[in-house]
């Protein structure tokens, strides 16, 4: 991972924004995957309950 | 003698120029009802710190009350904080709840903001400040204010204007964007709706749970995110009624009206008479677009693996912007007009309230991403 961000370091500012384009939507997809899941699992011991 | 006129010979045509941007925001708030909250008090800020000697950011070598404000409310991200505070008090994840899938378009509309960000390096920003622009496309003032805080503040003016004028022009952008890229047949897509309750122990956890995993996930994401939930957790406790009224009422107003005068004193003729100034503006407006795009489009995709009979109306992808609930009453009078009686306003609530916790943890991921590559 650190080899990855130094060598991005290197890179234009474009292929830079392209990076952080590519791991935010995957960090923001990812952590809303998690609220779901929390939501889903609620949703499931809220009708136990 | 020349002191006495000193107003009338320090002012510049640039100056004459911020009073027509400060007085077309006041109109554009009185007249059009855009934004008025901030579009005014903004419009004013933008007049008063262009009157001759700009006495109310410093006069006699000591700040000016504006200063006082912005470095106490905007330095050091106070204000769009507390503002946070407020909005999560406003703010029902019930509709989110009951259509969870729905979290997804808050992901997806975030688009614009890495697409912009884009845009904005080949045009010859640096990755902060296009960071800081591409934010805008978030739909959501307060994270705006604080990522150009940030990471651009000689463009916090500009930034913040383009943020919260394409908000109040989200029933303008949205439909053209929705309609070119959605058949009439898809948009008269039905969706049912089911009216259960939820448990108030799960609305009392998801803000705890949302601002622990956020902590983890994008430490840096844990004012905003947790300045939001913390209004959600007073709204949801049901003990603190009187705290969560006083948060949704005095405390949002009284907030806005510093942050949107406070922003207007950011808005001298030197920083905001340039090109970038117009250009953050044209990206701005590409920000909205690419928002609407990807969460209409993200739900055509999430249609193909659905059965016929579950299908999503990808307008509700649209909603996934944070413009809450703005979009999702566009969304839902768009529905009503390709076919009468139908109702999809609860499902464009739940994208609509899910763009508002996905605009706030995007913010995160820039905050996260963008210092690791840009010193």
């Amino acid at each position: 991972m650190e080899n990855l961000i130094i060598d991005l370091q290197s890179q234009s500012v474009t292929v830079q924004a392209i990076a952080v384009s590519v791991g935010g939507l995957i960090g923001v997809f990812a952590t809303l995957a998690v609220f779901f899941l929390i939501i889903r699992l609620s949703n499931r011991l809220g009708k136990k309950a | 003698m020349q002191e006495l006129l000193i107003g009338f010979t320090s002012v510049t045509w640039q100056n004459g120029v911020m009073y027509l941007v400060g007085l077309t925001l006041i109109l554009l708030a009185i007249l059009k009802g855009y934004e008025p909250m901030l579009l005014l008090p903004i419009g004013f800020g933008a007049i008063l710190v262009n009157l001759p000697l700009a006495s109310v950011l410093s006069y006699e070598g000591e700040p000016g009350f504006l200063q006082v404000l912005f470095n106490a409310g905007i330095s050091t991200e106070l204000f769009p904080l507390l503002i946070f505070i407020a909005v999560g008090a406003m703010i029902d994840f019930g509709p989110l709840f009951k259509n969870p899938i729905m979290i997804f378009f808050g992901a997806a509309a975030q688009l614009g903001i890495f697409a912009t960000m884009i845009v904005a390096t080949l045009l010859g920003f640096d990755l902060k400040v296009a960071a800081a622009i591409g934010i805008i496309g978030a739909a959501d003032g307060p994270t705006a204010i604080f990522v150009a805080g940030k990471f651009a503040k000689e463009y916090l003016g500009p930034i913040s204007v383009a943020a919260y004028s394409y908000m109040s022009l989200v029933p303008l952008i949205q439909p053209p964007v929705v309609r070119l890229l959605t058949t009439k047949h898809e948009r008269r897509i039905h969706m049912e709706y089911h009216e259960a309750s939820v448990p108030k122990w799960i609305k009392i956890a998801f803000p705890i749970f949302v601002t622990c995993v956020a902590g983890f996930v994008a430490p840096i994401s844990v004012p905003l995110i947790g300045s939001l939930m913390f209004g959600n957790l007073i709204r949801e406790s049901g003990v603190l009624e009187r705290l969560s009224q006083t948060a949704q009422n005095e405390l949002a107003y009284l907030v806005t009206l510093l942050l949107g005068i406070t922003i207007g004193s950011s808005m001298t003729a030197d920083k905001f008479l340039r090109l970038e100034t117009l250009m953050i503006m044209g990206m701005g407006l590409v920000a909205f677009i690419f928002d609407t795009a990807g969460g209409v489009l993200f739900a055509k995709l999430v249609n193909i693996f659905l059965p016929k009979d579950k299908k999503i109306n990808p307008m509700v992808g649209a909603c996934g912007i944070s413009a809450f609930p703005m979009s999702a009453r566009v969304i839902q009078k768009m529905a009503s007009e390709d076919e009468k009686g139908n109702i999809i306003l609860m499902q464009a609530i739940g994208s609509n309230v899910s763009g508002q916790v996905g605009s706030v943890i995007a913010g995160g991921m820039v905050l996260a991403l963008v210092p690791l590559l840009a010193f």
